[in-house]
């Protein structure tokens, strides 16, 4: 599991660990995991973490993407249907047959860094409100989807599904190494020009211009490292569910943003990081399980989880707020 | 001979405001040019065009006689340009390394950092400078932990690790203090000496005068004249550059309100930064508050006007107790704040200057629940703008069209409809031309005419002496000494200063 105290001790402290509401989000995790340890039967056994990180994984992923893209100042609201569009394409290619798994994979991941690109260009280049833009996007986005797989079906290679709910070792869940995974590619991003870009450009755009940092070209990029992540975000929904949806992963937007709100990065840009928002996406998706484990009936599971939600960010945003100084 | 560095015919409009109207500039290699005029000269829109900042609507540049198409910072940067912007450049969330090569990053294959390089980089600038950082510089710490002038000195660096062979230093002496200047300048001359161009622009006469081989002045856009500085006294460039409007002039304004009631009674106040500060100023009295730099100052005026939280004593006006934890309330008190970074706090630069102007007193046009009057707005502004003698071309412009010191005055005249009994004033003179200056030290003056008691902060000791009736000399947070009369020289200032600073720990 990734703590972004882990982070924060790093030479890259300054860059994370400053505006990082460490302490909020570590309270949010140990709060919602004692609380599933309590709710949830055999929470701690191979099989409760394996279903856990499984629903956890694809969420997180999305969250990356989210957060590369509102680090550099921007929003991408069609991220969860660039999940689902290049999650039906993979299942419509694929057709239960392994040996066409890597051509499926490369067309899904294409299709998101393509969704991406379309993004960016929109914001960077014809220079659009990113909030319109990608709203806009969205519905082009979900409604080639719809297209491409009018209901849910396709069949994804059992190779697949049960490879992603193995246990290694006997204690460590797939998906949990494909979490750590994720997190190693985030810190790749923070160790590259880019990653130090992103951050300027959406911390000082003036500033970054002037000090000849390639602003739109950082922008356009960081729509497209959101749209592979989501193609990523996809595959991990297909692994876990094995078969295709064409809602599959609409609803992810909204969640992805709360998840990094909850971890602390700042909506406006240039402050934050995938650290504390995978940590969010954890507590979000352990809140959306509890609410179900404690028996809350159907009806009001939308109206509970979502004011447990909205208690989570007002804790974050209180706890950030005492910690940060208060300038004249 | 062709010159080193060469701009003909530099036209820039900003809506219907003309910035830039065929100046010309050049200079040579190995020489420190200043370039000096007034607001709105068109000084920091030929710098922005020689730095790719700001594209011109017709202009040609030549570098070495090779004719330079600047398409943006990025082809500025390849010709050898760096500059030090009077708005810093910097990212507040990246560390003070990570801002020195920004743009710049060293790195290894494939684009991934080379921090080992970076920190080589960046050493030689960062050592260049360690005494006016006063000690080693924080390299690692967020650039928003560090004060106004260690951020213009990080701004230094930058440019420095950029290794140019032009060095554009736009008002980059603003808020520095004199130490601070002083290394600053060796480094200048060091770097004409090594063959740089040093394009300098300051409102600092003096500074201009010690460091520069030569001088080009503008006004309205056009180049007027390029003299040689040291055959050309403070007078004769401030005629040159004020033209037809007189130079400010020193005059004695001393003494006088000490018989006037006490407005202002501060006793044992405490806050962040701010420890056990107790003055009183009266009715029609400006107080200034000096010291060196980032000594508590900003924060003693920020917590008076309730954006800090007191955390201790007692704060009279008029002798009754005020306790404001908010701006508004502050208002409602009778103070009004003028802050030292317009830009983010004393305007809103997009929405027209004529919300800008009546802003602070909405509250007591609408307090009968009616719709905002568009005619009684507009008079207002328009009356707040004459008092205060900005220049503008509507009021319906966005007020970042207007140049610093406009923008100035229209922070001081957006209070003046309110009637404020205490104006609070944190450097409002920083980076403003002579001709704005002698204007805003009138409204000051006038706004204690009228019996309002004033507080202003400020980075410039000469300001101080200018302006003052009594100033407060500031350490860490504390009061150490206070001047007035004939007592109050720049000399005697820098010296209340800086012998606190030989006791203090």
């Amino acid at each position: 599991m990734t703590r972004p105290s882990a982070l924060s001790a790093g030479p890259l402290r300054p860059l994370l660990g400053a505006r990082m509401p460490t302490v909020a989000t570590a309270v949010l995790l140990v709060a919602t995991v004692a609380a599933s340890a309590v709710l949830q039967d055999g929470f701690f056994t191979p099989y409760g973490l394996t279903s856990n990180f499984a629903a956890v994984l694809p969420v997180a992923i999305v969250t990356v993407g989210q957060v590369i893209v509102v680090l550099g100042g921007g929003i991408d609201l069609s991220i969860g249907t660039i999940v689902t569009l290049s999650s039906v394409v993979t299942v419509q290619l694929v057709a239960g047959q392994p040996d066409r798994l890597p051509l499926a994979l490369g067309a899904g991941l294409l299709v998101g860094v393509g969704c991406g690109l379309v993004n960016g260009l929109a914001v960077a280049v014809v220079r659009l409100q990113p909030i319109v833009a990608t709203f806009a996007s969205s519905f082009v986005f979900a409604g080639l989807a719809l297209l491409i797989l009018p209901t849910p079906g396709g069949e994804v290679p059992s190779l697949v599904t049960l490879g992603y709910r193995q246990v290694i070792a006997r204690a460590i869940p797939v998906p949990a190494v494909l979490l750590l995974l994720l997190w190693l590619a985030w810190r790749a991003v923070l160790a590259h020009r880019f990653g130090r870009h992103v951050y300027a450009v959406g911390g000082n755009e003036g500033a970054a211009y002037a000090s000849a940092v390639p602003v739109t070209a950082v922008r356009l990029l960081s729509y497209v490292a959101g749209g592979t992540f989501a193609a990523l975000a996809g595959f991990a929904l297909l692994a876990n569910s094995g078969s295709g949806d064409p809602f599959l992963g609409n609803s992810l937007t909204l969640t992805s943003i709360a998840a990094l709100v909850i971890g602390g990065t700042r909506l406006s840009g240039g402050a934050g990081g995938a650290g504390g928002a995978i940590v969010g996406a954890v507590v979000l998706v352990l809140i959306q399980s509890l609410v179900f484990f404690a028996r809350v009936p159907t009806t009001a599971r939308e109206l509970v989880t979502g004011a447990i939600i909205i208690v989570a960010i007002a804790l974050a945003g209180l706890l950030t707020a005492r910690g940060r100084g208060a300038g004249p | 001979m062709t010159p080193f560095l060469e701009m003909r015919g530099v036209h820039k409009r900003y809506g219907g405001v003309v910035a830039a109207d065929g100046a010309d500039f050049s200079a040579e290699r190995g020489e420190v040019h200043a370039l000096l005029g007034p607001n709105g000269s068109g000084k920091s829109t030929l710098l922005k065009v020689l730095t790719g900042v700001v594209a011109p609507d017709a202009a040609r540049v030549a570098i070495d006689g090779r004719p330079l198409s600047v398409r943006g910072p990025r082809d500025a940067l390849r010709a050898g340009v760096a500059a030090v912007y009077q708005e810093l450049s910097l990212v507040d969330e990246l560390s003070v390394l990570d801002n020195l090569v920004l743009g710049v990053e060293p790195a290894r294959r494939l684009g991934f950092l080379d921090r080992g390089r970076a920190r080589a980089a960046a050493r030689p600038a960062l050592d260049r400078f360690a005494e006016a950082f006063g000690g080693r510089p924080p390299a690692e710490a967020p650039v928003r932990d560090l004060a106004p002038g260690e951020r213009q000195l990080v701004e230094i660096c930058k440019a420095l690790v950029r290794e140019p062979s032009i060095l554009v230093l736009d008002e980059a002496t603003a808020s520095l203090r004199s130490g601070q200047v002083e290394v600053l300048l060796s480094v200048v001359r060091e770097l004409a000496d090594r063959g740089v161009l040093v394009v300098f622009t300051s409102h600092r006469l003096a500074e201009v005068q010690r460091i520069s081989q030569r001088a080009t002045i503008m006004r309205g856009g056009r180049t007027v004249a390029t003299v040689p500085i040291p055959q050309t006294d403070e007078g004769e460039l401030v005629r040159l550059m004020v033209g037809e409007l007189a130079a400010p002039k020193r005059e004695d304004r001393r003494g006088g309100p000490a018989e006037r009631q006490v407005r202002l009674k501060v006793s044992n106040l405490a806050a962040d930064r701010v420890h056990d500060v107790s003055f009183s100023v009266r009715a029609g009295e400006v107080l200034g508050v000096g010291g060196l730099q980032g000594q508590g100052q900003s924060e003693l005026l920020a917590t008076l006007f309730g954006v800090l939280r007191r955390r201790n004593g007692t704060v009279r006006v008029d002798g009754a107790d005020v306790h404001a934890s908010s701006p508004a309330q502050a208002v409602a008190a009778g103070f009004a704040y003028v802050p030292g970074n317009r830009a983010t706090e004393g305007l809103l630069l997009r929405r027209p200057l004529v919300e800008n102007l009546a802003l602070p007193s909405l509250g007591r046009r609408s307090r009968l629940r009616l719709p905002l009057s568009r005619a009684r707005e507009l008079a207002s502004a328009r009356e707040a703008a004459v008092r205060v003698n900005a220049r503008y071309g509507s009021l319906d412009e966005p007020a970042g069209s207007l140049s610093g010191g406009n923008q100035q005055k229209a922070v001081v005249g957006k209070w003046l409809p309110g009637r404020p009994r205490i104006v609070l004033m944190d450097d409002p003179l920083k980076g403003i031309d002579v001709g704005a200056k002698a204007e805003l030290f009138d409204l000051v003056r006038g706004l204690a005419a009228d019996g309002a008691a004033v507080v202003l902060s400020s980075s410039d000791d000469r300001e101080l002496t200018e302006v003052c009736d009594r100033v407060l000399v500031m350490f860490e947070g504390r009061v150490t000494g206070e001047l007035s009369g004939p007592e109050l020289t720049e000399d005697a200032l820098l010296a209340s200063a800086l012998q606190v600073h030989g006791n203090g720990p």
